[in-house]
């Protein structure tokens, strides 16, 4: 996977980091939660491996999942008054709409940096310590200093 | 619904639909300054006939309307809603009614999504001087929103 020239800066500059490669190695598990979502596209600007994406489809149920209060929770409030049924499938977004749109998490490209956690302005992304050791029967290690953004 | 008043109206979709009498059908249309609300204003200095049921609220812009403007207004009691602007490439903020097609392209989908028909929302283009365009497509988003049943509100 190419990385971006920012991203082999970013890679070059940490330690453990290795130009070039990706998934996990700078140290967190992103893990993203839809429904404080708001589409902004911050954490898509923000990431140096292209592992967050715009998508061209939007699902509904994801503004009915929004909290009270937010602009996404007062939109899906009025759906909910005049609708006739549960929110069905995803549709095809127009293209100059650009925040009622999924955000895609390719995991495999991920390179853990957590840039996309700090450009979150809603706390809809969150970095976990990723587990230390081989993957069998060792529990979740606490994040090292400098592992959390 | 706390949904901001428009900047230069100053009023929102509820307060444009408080004088609908029970049982009667409103229409909120949200015309562009620049064209769709000349137009309205021609229309109404030549007394030209409307339907009762449009209620008009001024944008600056009509890159200004939110999918919440459309759909608080449809949730607060309009059966139907509509935004009118310039032409297609005679924008006076250059690309707001191109943002405003999609935005209701959009809103249709989501109608569509929870089962109320897409024909409640609709978007409209016309020129200043153009008064028989607004006459005619107020009529006919009229004519289109008495065919349909009432929304269900919950």
């Amino acid at each position: 996977m190419p990385l971006s020239a920012r991203g082999r800066q970013v890679a070059g500059e940490l330690r453990g980091g290795t130009s070039g490669v990706s998934a996990g190695v700078l140290g967190c598990e992103v893990v993203r939660h839809d429904e404080l979502c708001v589409g902004c596209g911050r954490c898509v600007s923000a990431c140096p491996t292209g592992a967050m994406r715009q998508d061209d489809w939007f699902d509904p149920a994801q503004l009915f999942a929004a909290p009270a209060g937010t602009g996404r929770g007062v939109l899906a409030a009025a759906l909910r008054r005049i609708a006739r049924h549960e929110p069905t499938g995803p549709f095809r977004v127009p293209d100059r709409v650009r925040t009622f749109r999924g955000i895609l998490f390719n995991a495999d490209l991920c390179a853990g940096c957590g840039a996309c956690v700090r450009a979150c302005p809603t706390g809809a992304v969150e970095a976990c310590p990723v587990p230390v050791g081989d993957a069998e029967g060792v529990p979740r290690a606490t994040a090292s200093a400098g592992a959390r953004p | 619904m706390s949904v901001p008043a428009l900047a230069t109206s100053a009023v929102t979709a509820s307060e444009v639909m408080a004088d609908a009498a029970d049982g009667e059908r409103s229409i909120v249309a949200f015309l562009c300054r620049e064209c769709a609300y000349s137009a309205a204003d021609a229309a109404g200095n030549a007394r030209t006939p409307l339907p009762p049921t449009i209620r008009t609220i001024m944008v600056p812009c009509t890159g200004r309307v939110s999918p919440l403007h459309l759909l608080a207004a449809l949730a607060d009691g309009a059966d139907g809603v509509y935004v009118a602007g310039c032409l297609e490439g005679q924008c006076h903020h250059r690309v707001g009614n191109f943002h405003a097609l999609d935005r209701v392209a959009f809103v249709r989908r989501l109608l569509e999504s929870v089962g109320v028909e897409p024909e409640r929302a609709a978007m409209f283009t016309m020129s200043a001087a153009d008064t028989p365009r607004f006459v005619a497509t107020a009529r006919g988003m009229d004519a289109t929103i008495s065919r349909l049943p009432r929304l269900p509100r919950s």
